[in-house]
Order: structure tokens, then sequence, then C-alpha cells
């Protein structure tokens, strides 16, 4: 656990991305279960069930930057190896291997000018290109917020609809059901 | 060739041999080799009627149906950009057989997304292929094995394959140890060479490690398969998970008949709970751990235990192997051992159809597809922490991950008398293998690939 911590402080904000945003798209199917890698880890590796808890209850939506994101799951990792220095040096079952990811981002051929054709192409866009505009675009608009909700707030004048999307709980859905949610929240727009 | 010449040539060549069968028995008839029952067999030469029809080769809309038309269009954009570029891949003639069948589908997609892809085998000498033999032999166990003919073989065993290639693509791709001596090719800085390894390469000995380094970062990107079984090396890291053909005769969907067919071949009750490993009967398997979780498992709850695969040509103690688990199993009508052909894919994918749970409990391990093609059919896995089983098995969510035999009989008790929760893990399983462990997410991590290290993205 000491040397996680050390990882977290060090590693490149790539890497930090990967386990924590990344991580919510690989594993978007599961509904349930621990929302980043370092919980995850915590608790399946080192068998730190309180300190499971307390780095998966770090939301993502919270971070408008990767850098106050590294910031809090430092603070967490310090409390918790404050209060129990003997898991510092502890061996954990398997390592955690520090990985980064590299993103590529294209413009698809979806364009939508208005509520119909927003809904239309929802229903056929990737749960890729759903992740980076509903979770990942924080990052980018440096905002909490995301692109739909910021589409329906400030180009369609909804800003009760960009509300609700905004609301969705990405930590007890799949992105699937994220799609459902904003789906819903459009029809009963339109209807 | 059309079909109907092929048939014409065909038939012609079957007179002749024919005829050459019938007077070469003459002559050893006379000479008296041959027993009567085996010349009278030998009269009539079974010859084949008609050529098997090529099976077509799929694709990207064959996987829509399984993967999503999102899916497919995302690959299909994502290859846009990458309209006049060229990869070349090449292998040893003998690459594993999971590596030959990705690479049997990523060739032909990457071409009908007009990605011009290329795959040339090496020519091959005796000695070399006994160097990358001992070579492998020694990563696996972490010796230092370090001669002359190694150096040789890095420095100078490939050069009848320098002289015989060409490499003017845009990104050349080099498959495992034997190919590494062909990066001496790499000449224009515009071109990129990427070096695809799919061996444990994470602890090497210091000595081994010392010839193979320059040749490995002499690339411009490694990839690995696991994220355990990467180097330390000065060039990127990527992470490619080996994937499965969902349309392959072992990964499709089976006819009901089918199955109940296969299973009444080996005896298989399909009204009783059915536990199955499918693995080459070999000591990194642990056949007979498994033996011993399904009796302690036994004691709790009714099941079958089938162990279905073959004897590998690799290992030649796999009939010493053999012999303890045919030991182990006598005397138990409920342990079934289902030695199969190599060709028996539309049986294991029957036996892994009609299983209640399948186990995966390898001591070692390398990736491990048959994992992968278990989770592909929907059910619940127990595998082993080891090789690339952990990648593919999220504990309670996408299967179990067991350390021990008690561990692997827990499990087993557990998941029979669980059935909502094994349908669940079985359920997340498929679908994890659906985003990650696909044909289709090989070909969108190497277009990916291809895009970050051409950086056409950004122009």
């Amino acid at each position: 656990m000491g040397e996680l911590l050390e990882g977290v402080r060090s590693c490149s904000g790539d890497c930090i991305f990967q386990h924590t945003f990344r991580t919510l798209q690989e594993h978007h199917f599961i509904q349930e279960g621990y929302s980043n890698d370092f919980a995850h880890w915590a608790f399946f590796a080192c068998n730190e069930n309180e300190l499971a808890e307390r780095l998966a209850a770090v939301d993502v939506r919270e971070f408008i930057s990767i850098e106050a994101l590294r910031i809090r799951i430092v603070e967490v990792l310090e409390e918790y190896l404050g209060n129990f220095q003997q898991v510092r040096q502890r061996a954990a079952i398997e390592p955690f291997y520090f990985c980064s990811s590299s993103t590529v981002v294209l413009p698809t051929a979806l364009v939508a000018r208005n509520l119909q054709e927003f809904a239309d192409a929802l229903e056929s866009i990737s749960v890729h290109s759903l992740h980076y505009h509903f979770i990942e675009a924080r990052l980018r608009l440096q905002l909490s917020s995301n692109d739909f909700s910021k589409w329906l707030g400030e180009e369609m004048g909804l800003k009760h609809a960009a509300e609700l999307v905004n609301r969705i709980d990405i930590y007890t859905l799949t992105l699937q059901g994220v799609r459902h949610r904003i789906l819903r929240i459009v029809e009963s727009v339109l209807s | 060739m059309e079909p109907s010449k092929m048939n014409e040539s065909t038939t012609a060549k079957e007179k002749s041999t024919s005829a050459h069968v019938a007077d070469s028995i003459a002559t050893r008839l006379a000479a008296g080799e041959m027993t009567a029952s085996f010349i009278e067999k030998r009269k009539k030469p079974r010859t084949r009627q008609k050529l098997p029809t090529p099976a077509r080769v799929p694709t990207l809309g064959d996987y829509e149906p399984l993967v999503s038309k999102a899916e497919v269009d995302e690959i299909r954009f994502l290859a846009e950009g990458l309209h006049r570029k060229s990869v070349k891949i090449v292998s040893a003639p003998d690459l594993e057989s999971n590596a030959a069948e990705m690479l049997n589908r990523l060739v032909p997609l990457l071409g009908e997304l007009e990605v011009a892809a290329q795959w040339d085998r090496l020519a091959q000498t005796e000695e070399s292929r006994n160097v990358a033999k001992q070579l492998k032999r020694s990563l696996a166990s972490n010796d230092s094995w370090v001669t002359k003919e190694l150096q040789e073989f890095c420095s100078h065993g490939q050069d009848d394959n320098l002289g015989r290639l060409r490499f003017d693509e845009d990104v050349v791709v080099l498959q495992d140890l034997e190919t590494l001596g062909l990066i001496r090719a790499k000449e224009t800085r515009d071109q990129r060479w990427v070096w695809r390894c799919h061996l444990d390469l994470s602890r090497p000995s210091a000595e081994t490690w010392k010839i193979l380094k320059p040749f490995v970062e002499a690339h411009d990107a490694a990839i690995f398969s696991t994220q355990s079984f990467a180097c330390r090396g000065s060039i990127p890291a990527y992470l490619f998970y080996p994937c499965i053909d969902p349309l392959l005769e072992r990964n499709k969907q089976l006819e009901p008949s089918v199955i109940q067919q296969v299973c009444e071949e080996f005896g298989i009750d399909r009204s009783r709970a059915i536990v199955t490993q499918v693995s080459p009967f070999d000591r990194a398997r642990d056949p007979l751990g498994v033996i011993d979780a399904y009796r302690i498992a036994k004691k709790y709850v009714d099941c079958q235990l089938v162990l279905a695969g073959s004897t590998s040509e690799d290992d030649p103690d796999s009939s010493v192997v053999l012999s303890p688990i045919k030991e182990a199993a006598a005397g138990d009508s409920d342990i079934i051992l289902a030695i199969l052909q190599p060709d028996s894919d539309t049986k294991v994918n029957a036996i892994q159809s009609a299983s209640t749970i399948i186990v995966q409990k390898s001591v070692y391990e390398g990736f491990g597809t048959t994992v992968t093609e278990a989770l592909w059919k929907g059910k619940p896995v127990i595998g082993s922490a080891v090789g690339g089983i952990p990648n593919q098995i999220i504990h309670k969510f996408t299967g179990a991950l067991v350390h021990s035999v008690e561990g692997c009989a827990y499990q087993i008790r557990y998941l029979l008398t669980h059935p909502g929760l094994a349908e669940q893990l079985g359920k997340n399983g498929r679908e994890h293998v659906k985003e990650n462990f696909l044909v289709t997410s090989e070909v969108k991590r190497w277009l990916l690939l291809f895009h970050i290290l051409l950086r056409v993205a950004q122009n």
C-alpha cells in the first residue's frame, strides 16, 4: 500500500485518468462494485475493506481536473496509512500495475441540429462516445457538467432537462442505463 | 482457380493416383510384403470426390449482430483516416494457434477497411526453430540461457529473411522472438516498427535480457498480452489482450441437437450439474487439482466433472500426466474424461455450452483464451489468479478467482447453490468479452495504435 501511495503521487495524469475515468468505461456493463481500480485493488489484493470503501467514494464527477482528483486519492491513502501504519509494508496478493491511456478523439459523422436528431444520434452512438461526452467532458469543459447538459441548456434553452441529465448517477447504472435515462428525459421533452 | 476447373484437375490427379497405387500393390504383393486384408483395402483407395468448400472469410458486417452496429460503425470510422496506410505483419511459420487465428481474421478485416495489410511468415531453419524454443523455455523459467547460438540467432539468424522480405509499409509489426532480428531492416524515420510479444517477458534473467534488449528497444513500441507480461524498457508498451473470434466453430452458437449429441457421445447427463475444465492434459492446468476440488465439492452438491482436452504435442510428459488422471478418475462414473483430437472445435463448444460451471484451475497460464471462450458462452467461470485470467475474471463480477484447490471447491459449491448469482456472473462475463476480447476489439486496438503511431489524428 505504501508503494501504491508513492505510485499515485508520482505517476502521470494519464495514469490517474486510466484507473478512474477509463475504468468506468471499461467496466461500464457492471452496475455495482468498486468504481475505480485503486479501490478494487485495496479490497481484492490487500483485503482493506475500509480503505476500499473510502477510495470508491471518491466521485470523479466532483473533479474537473486530474490533478485535483490525484490530490484527493493521495489524501485518502495518507489518512488511512497514517492510522494503520502496519498496512504500509504488508505484501499484497497481486501487484498493482500502473497503466496509462492514449486517447484518440475523432469527430463522427453524426450531428444533431434539433432535439429529435439528438435523440436519434444518442441511440446510435457507441458507449465510448457516450463516455467521452457524458463523463470525460468535465475534464475538458472544466465544469461540473457534461457535453449533453451543456448543449441542452445553452443551445436548446432546456435548463431543467440539462439539470436532470447532469444528475444521472453513473455509479448505479451501466452506460447503457445512462443512455436510456438521457433518452427518457429527451423523449419526455419531445412529447 | 474457378471451382469447375479445380474439380477437373483434381479428378485427373485422382485417376493418376489410383493407377499408381495399383502398380505399387502389384509390386509389393509379388514381394510378399502385404497381408491379404490390407491388400483388399488398398485396392479401393478412398479418393475425395469433392473438395470442401473453403469457409467464407467473415466481414465486419457479420459481427454486427453480436457487437452492435455502433461498435462496427466506430471501427469503420476509425479506419477512415488510415485509408492510404499500409502495414506488414511478420510472424514465425508456427505461430501459436490463437495468434494465428487472429491474424487470419485481422488481415482481411483491415483490407475491408482499406488499410493495406500483409502477413508474411518467416522461412525458418530447424536450427533457429530450436534456438527459439530453448529461448522461450528459458524465459518461462527465468533461467539464464546465453550461448553463442543465441547471440548468432539474434544477430544473424534472420539474414536470409532480410534478403527475401521488403519493408516498404508505413507500419511493420514483428511477432514474437523469432522475428526480432528483422529489426535490422528499420531504416526510414517515417516508418513505425512494433514488436508484438505473446510471451511473459516480465522477469527474464539479466544475462538473457542483455542480449534481447537492444533488439526490443530498437522498435517504436512493444505490445504485450497482459500488464503482468510486460518488460521494463525504454519504449512505450501497449496492452493488447488476446482475442477470440465469435464466428469460429469453437465459439458460435450451436444447435441444441448438436450439443445433445456430443453429450450423449461422452455419456454426460444433462439433467444434472456439469462442472467442466477444457484444456490440454498437462501439469500447468492441474487436472488432478480439479479432481480434488470436485471431490470436496461433491460432499455437499451433486455434480459431474468433465475434463476435456487433448494431450499436448509440445509437452513430452503429457501421457505421463494422463495416467494418474485416469487412475484418479477410476471408479467414479461421474468423472468423464473427454480426450479429444486437436480439431474437435464443435465438441469443445458443445461441452462448454452444456456445462453449468466452467473451471480453469491452472497453476501456470498464458492469457487463457479457454477462459475467454467459456465467458463468451455466458457460463460462470472459476479461474486461478495466474497469467491473463485476472484480466478476464473480475472476482465476484465476471466470475470467481481462486488460489487453491479448497477455494475452487468452495466456489463450485457456492455457485451450484446460488444459480441466480451464477447466471449474473455469466452475463457479466459475456459482456466483458464483448467489450474487450473479441476480434472486433482487436481490430479497433490496431487502428487506434496506427493512429497514435502515425499521428494521423493530429494532421
